[in-house]
């Protein structure tokens, strides 16, 4: 009797919370699996079927190549910055010293707040004409560029907006590797009279690269998705900056294409489950030599 | 079991208090629509006027009006977004001129072709305002809208510098002719660039650039009709030959040129920006919907003049802004009825005088229009009467958003100088036919 009522008491545990998986993230995805072979719209008349004629309009159209161009140009950008400078700060902060806690604290800022409201306060910072940036640059004697309106600067601007606010994640992860690394290799590798260069490319590398890996997964399928910066400092429909998301509104709600937006979403779907699954077979790959260096 | 008998408890509440919160608001709604209209409008002087007027007329019938503000750069897309469900937020949409072919044709806009001439004295407002905010098809005589603002695009100025007696001298010594408001597109080059002087903050001319919803789109096609090109052939769609013709690219570039007299940032000016660039005090003459310019009156005083779109050769165009009142076909009969009695009551001509008193209200109605009183009541009336003669618009069939975000991607990357601007206007010419043909309205010449 109660081993029935335990586990009627396991369903209501999980039934919510399948509920809300089924009603939030399965049905959507399934819908919009659908709507993308109909030439639905955003407003009036019914879905009608038209087959893979999204489909073919998508790869047939230079704005997805630049599209595609632009995002992953910002996505090899974005996360390799992101992880040097992460990773260089963590090795940084590894070692205690004094005020180590409120530096930490003050890296961590950036990350925690929303990309929307920081990307308008970095359009002040980084105006032409009134922006901070530029009046600094203006007091050293340097010249004063357009970050937000420039065709050559736009991306580099959503660049060192996202650096600026996600390079404190990759400390984060590269600071926990580095932690679970076991003192005594360290102290073996020195009797053994190994170098600084050759501990960290022998030891400190190797043994943090699975969560840098996931780190590096995290971040990529993230930025692969840009959307809140590019709308807050350019706008969606600016062909210097329009990542595959921003098209992907801008088909949506600006054109009002319900159907071949859907097409979009589910392409770009693809695209990010694809390097995921590249990036968790090679941390599989990563664990699974460490294992046998380790047997 | 008590466990089980708390959680069964907690269950039961939560469904009660879901069931009870799903109900009541309806109820709610449904007492207060009765007697109260809502209006959504985009965000600026003119829909705190109307706010105004909607006070008034609730003291005289009893029904309230709520004008919802909704900002210039995501009304578009929350109207169609609303317009998406079942039954719309608003009663009535203060829609853009280009949104009437998808409002008429998808279902959207009540129409009132039947209804306007019982309610409206339909003579007493101008044709443009019918023919660009009110009628769908162009001739159609059919109407899914009445003529809330009529607006246009014009430029404001800085009165005090052009008045300078130094400037002056300095001008005609230069220029060998008299520093004055400019009449035409050349002399309007002319004077931006006698202003432009970076080195003393000071710019000539502020265009409209903004790559969000249409802004770029609105200031670059006035120069292209006025230079003698065009979006296309409103008969048979082409738009080869039309938008790439020899004027068109001669017209991009010579707004290109424009901006070399900008100021820092003017590849994405949007409405409200160049509007910022003129009250900063930084720009001599700046590119805006005259709606816009209550602002510049409020923050530059008497150092703030206005005019009209400059001519080339005997072409003046100006670019249409202003929106109608559109009632929506996705309320009910009762609120659709209300929507028409405040229309009526808002377009008769005791009421139009009293619009003109607010801020930015632009009447369509002639009488007012040609009025003694209403040419020198705000320094930037007497343009905008003169403007409202050479109004046009860009396409405004159901298609007509792919086709602005198609120009402008193309003409932002002419001034990005990705593209050429023949390169840019070839392919606007290529999507654009590309639209039509997928719509069916693409014809054989």
């Amino acid at each position: 009797m109660v081993s029935q009522r335990t586990g009627l008491l396991k369903y209501g545990f999980v039934g919510p919370a399948l509920v809300v998986l089924i009603v939030l993230n399965i049905f959507p995805l399934l819908y919009n699996v659908v709507l993308s072979f109909t030439d639905a719209e955003l407003v009036g008349g019914g879905a009608r079927y038209v087959g893979g004629s999204n489909y073919s309009r998508v790869f047939s159209t230079a704005e997805f190549v630049e599209a595609i161009r632009t995002t992953a140009v910002f996505v090899a950008a974005a996360v390799s910055i992101e992880l040097c400078l992460g990773f260089c700060l963590a090795l940084a902060l590894q070692r205690g010293f004094r005020g180590k806690s409120a530096i930490l604290t003050v890296l961590l800022i950036p990350m925690m707040l929303s990309p929307a409201v920081m990307a308008l306060f970095w359009h002040q910072i980084l105006s032409g004409d009134y922006g901070i940036l530029n009046h600094i640059l203006a007091a050293v004697g340097l010249g004063q560029p357009e970050w937000l309106t420039a065709p050559g600067l736009k991306l580099i601007s959503i660049l060192m907006i996202d650096v600026w606010m996600w390079t404190p994640f990759m400390m984060l992860i590269a600071l926990a590797g580095l932690n679970s690394i076991p003192q005594y290799i360290y102290e073996a590798a020195e009797i053994d009279r190994a170098g600084a260069w050759r501990i960290f490319r022998r030891i400190t590398l190797p043994m943090c690269a699975p969560l840098l890996a996931l780190a590096v997964l995290l971040r990529t399928t993230d930025a692969l998705k840009q959307f809140d910066l590019v709308m807050a400092v350019t706008g969606p429909n600016d062909a210097a900056t329009q990542t595959l998301s921003a098209l992907l509104f801008q088909k949506v709600f600006g054109d009002g294409k319900t159907g071949l937006g859907s097409a979009y979403a589910c392409v770009l779907l693809v695209i990010v489950i694809a390097l995921a699954s590249v990036f968790t077979r090679y941390i599989d790959f990563i664990q699974r030599k460490q294992g046998k260096t380790q047997q | 079991m008590k466990f089980l008998r708390a959680i069964g408890i907690c269950g039961a509440c939560i469904l009660v208090a879901l069931v009870a919160g799903c109900g009541k608001p309806d109820a709610d709604v449904g007492d207060a629509a009765a007697k109260s209209i809502t209006i959504w409008w985009a965000q600026w002087a003119p829909a705190e006027g109307l706010q105004e007027l909607g006070n008034e007329f609730e003291k005289e019938t009893g029904i309230a009006v709520n004008v919802s503000q909704i900002p210039w750069d995501s009304y578009q897309t929350k109207v169609f977004m609303n317009f998406a469900n079942k039954r719309t937020d608003f009663d009535i949409v203060v829609g853009d001129s280009q949104w009437i072919g998808v409002g008429a044709t998808k279902g959207l806009y009540l129409e009132l072709t039947d209804w306007l001439p019982t309610a409206v004295d339909m003579d007493a407002i101008n044709e443009r305002a019918w023919r660009y905010l009110c009628e769908y098809p162009s001739g159609s005589g059919k109407y899914f809208a009445a003529p809330c603002e009529t607006d246009a695009i014009g430029f404001a100025y800085r009165k005090d510098w052009f008045e300078d007696p130094k400037e002056k001298a300095a001008f005609k010594a230069k220029y060998n002719r008299e520093l004055a408001v400019p009449d035409t597109w050349d002399e309007f080059r002319d004077v931006a660039e006698f202003f432009h002087r970076p080195d003393q903050k000071r710019y000539g001319c502020a265009p409209l650039t903004g790559r969000a919803y249409d802004s770029l789109t609105m200031g670059f096609q006035q120069i292209m009709w006025t230079f003698g090109g065009s979006w296309g052939d409103p008969e048979t769609y082409r738009a080869d030959g039309y938008v790439n013709c020899e004027a068109s690219v001669e017209s991009l570039e010579f707004l290109k040129e424009l901006l070399k007299f900008a100021p820092k940032g003017a590849l994405n000016l949007r409405y409200s920006q160049t509007l910022e660039v003129f009250k900063n005090g930084t720009t001599a003459m700046v590119m805006d919907y005259f709606a816009f310019f209550p602002e510049a009156v409020d923050e530059m005083g008497d150092k703030a003049g206005f005019f009209i779109m400059p001519r080339k050769g005997d072409r003046r165009v100006v670019s249409l802004g202003g929106q109608g009142f559109s009632i929506s076909a996705k309320v009910p009969p009762e609120q659709q009825e209300l929507a028409k009695k405040f229309i009526a009551w808002f377009l008769q001509t005791d009421i139009q005088k009293k619009w003109i008193t607010k801020p930015a209200g632009f009447t369509a109605n002639k009488l007012i229009l040609q009025s003694e009183e209403f040419r020198q009541a705000t320094p930037y009336n007497e343009p905008f009467a003169e403007s409202l003669e050479h109004l046009q618009d860009f396409w405004n069939v159901p298609q007509y958003s792919e086709l602005l975000s198609v120009a402008q991607k193309y003409v932002g990357e002419a001034l990005d100088d990705v593209k050429t601007p023949k390169e840019a206007l070839d392919a606007i010419a290529k999507e654009h036919e590309k639209i039509f043909a997928e719509a069916g309205l693409l014809k054989e010449e």
